[in-house]
């Protein structure tokens, strides 16, 4: 669970990042950190990981105060950033280094995810490619089953297939104790694995909602023309007319991820 | 009570620490021994005589030129222990220094005993190797400037080396009538190499880039400002002398033999890892990504 309070941050004191934010996550949800180029959300995964240390206010992550690095706290929480270099080790001789470090590691968990993502333990992690790196990242995030999850572009660098490896992975192994952030720009890979959508700008939050509550208020849909009876909260034009949001009406339609984020960067929503 | 002293040191935790770094390193480490061992031996080798002109009185390479040798190894030394929290080299590498589950504690412990004692011991043993393999290639091609093979007297050129004899039995000529100091000079300068390999471990930690280019820069600054000061005083309380006359006098050597800048650097390298070591801690408790 995260629960931060008043937080402030900047790295200049003349521009401050986060002011007075707040934001609250219970845990058995897979949140979406969706936002603008400078928005603030590396920032905020720096924060709750424990890595930068606010200027005020109150951070806590499943009770810990993460700058404090309580290595309790550093054992069920894990990270995969979207930059990340390995040692020149082979991926065996990386579990074997680090798997011991974390207490709720599974390794039957890594080896069934190692199949679906055909990574071989015996290849040597700098011979890799990135994607094939990252895969191995996420598998070793998954099984380490800590309770906090936090992925900072997980799905750049992956192919068609294997993001959608790593959707169906990510919903069968996390359980109702975990609680995993998702930051990312690549919208459309998580958009049908997400269970709230916290969108922020310029530090603050303008959107915290859950999918179900969205697909219940309102409606994605693809038309030819636009009508003015249509009551369209926000459209874009695509190749076969209008992508638009409209209020909900009887039918439940999926999330356009992309959309929506569109319409309440233009404060449609 | 017991949760808290979990959090800032489990025994279990820091084996599984070092263990991860022995796994991931111990290439780098073989590589970094390898290296110590050909440089301690080449330096040894060229320090050593190998040739004398017949009849020509010679000079026995004896403790004192093995000190003399070890003084000029221990910057190899040096240099090691400086590469200690190497993965401060980049952004990357400290997120997952920063993330490895371990308190600050394990992860300060750990690198002083990795790059701190476990680098001294086996610089030790490997000085020590050095000293008689060198010794031994050294005597068995020992020749006269002539070409002509020493005899059996060649053993008396290069005493063997041993640790006692170099740092316990050897007393210099000029400090015989003064023991005391001799013994203090020898321990001092333990504690200064002690107290400047405390200073190099910790420069990763302090400085986010180019440690030790800001360190030689702050060094060259303290000089200066030693400068400064010194003129300054000159020309407070000594108006009607040049400053030089002054600092021409700065160095003096007190009734029991020891010079006033002795005294003061022995204080400062006593007294720097009171705080270099502290510091170092709390630097990496507070380091950010």
């Amino acid at each position: 669970m995260i629960n931060i309070k008043n937080l402030s941050f900047y790295y200049k004191k003349k521009s401050p990042l986060f002011n007075d934010f707040s934001l609250e996550l219970e845990n058995g949800r897979i949140v979406g950190l969706l936002g603008k180029n400078g928005a603030g959300k590396s920032t905020l995964l720096g924060l709750i990981a424990g890595l930068i240390q606010p200027k005020a206010g109150q951070i806590s992550v499943n009770g810990y105060t993460p700058f404090s690095r309580n290595p309790n706290f550093l054992a069920d929480m894990y990270m995969v950033p979207e930059e990340f270099t390995f040692p020149g080790v082979s991926i065996a001789c990386y579990v074997k280094a680090f798997s011991p470090l974390y207490p709720a590691f599974d390794p039957e968990k890594l080896n069934s995810i190692f199949e679906e993502f055909e990574i071989h333990p015996s290849s040597n992690l700098n011979k890799l490619s990135h994607g094939q790196r990252k895969k191995f990242l996420i598998a070793f995030a998954l099984s380490t089953n800590c309770k906090m999850l936090v992925f900072d572009e997980p799905t750049n660098g992956l192919d068609i297939p294997s993001k959608s490896q790593f959707r169906k992975i990510l919903v069968s192994s996390v359980t109702d104790e975990q609680l995993v952030l998702i930051s990312t720009h690549q919208v459309k890979d998580i958009d049908t694995i997400i269970d709230k959508v916290v969108v922020i700008d310029d530090g603050s939050i303008i959107y915290n909602e859950h999918t179900e509550a969205i697909t219940q208020k309102l409606c994605f849909e693809t038309t030819t023309t636009l009508h003015y009876d249509d009551k369209v909260l926000y459209s874009e034009k695509c190749p076969l007319g209008y992508r638009v949001v409209k209020p909900a009406a009887n039918t439940e339609s999926g999330i356009d991820l992309e959309l929506l984020f569109n319409a309440i960067i233009a404060k449609s929503i | 009570m017991n949760m808290k002293s979990n959090s800032f040191f489990s025994f279990n935790r820091f084996t599984l620490l070092l263990r991860n770094d022995l796994l991931l390193n111990y290439k780098k480490y073989l590589l970094a021994i390898a290296g110590a061992f050909i440089l301690c031996f080449m330096v040894l080798y060229i320090m050593m005589p190998n040739n004398f002109i017949k009849g020509e009185p010679i000079s026995i390479y004896g403790p004192g030129q093995y000190e003399y040798t070890f003084g000029i190894c221990i910057f190899g030394l040096l240099a090691f222990v400086g590469s200690a929290f190497a993965d401060f080299s980049s952004k990357p590498t400290t997120f997952n220094f920063l993330q490895m589950p371990a308190s600050a504690f394990e992860k300060y412990l750990s690198q002083f005993l990795i790059y701190g004692l476990a680098g001294t011991a086996i610089f030790f043993i490997i000085f020590w190797i050095d000293a008689h393999l060198a010794r031994f290639v050294v005597l068995s091609n020992m020749k006269y400037t002539n070409g002509e093979i020493i005899g059996a007297d060649k053993y008396n050129y290069i005493e063997e080396f041993s640790y006692y004899s170099m740092f316990f039995e050897r007393i210099p000529a000029v400090f015989l009538d003064k023991k005391g100091i001799y013994w203090y000079k020898t321990i001092m300068s333990f504690i200064t190499i002690f107290s400047a390999g405390v200073y190099l471990f910790n420069v990763k930690v302090a400085f986010r880039k180019f440690g030790l280019i800001k360190s030689a820069l702050s060094f060259v600054v303290l000089i200066f400002l030693i400068y400064v000061v010194m003129r300054l005083f000159s020309h407070l309380y000594f108006p009607e002398k040049l400053p030089e006359d002054i600092s021409g006098k700065l160095d003096y050597i007190l009734q029991n033999g020891l010079s006033n800048t002795e005294i003061w650097m022995s204080f400062l390298a006593c007294i720097a890892p009171l705080f270099l070591i502290p510091f170092g801690y709390f630097k990496l408790k507070e380091k950010q990504l």
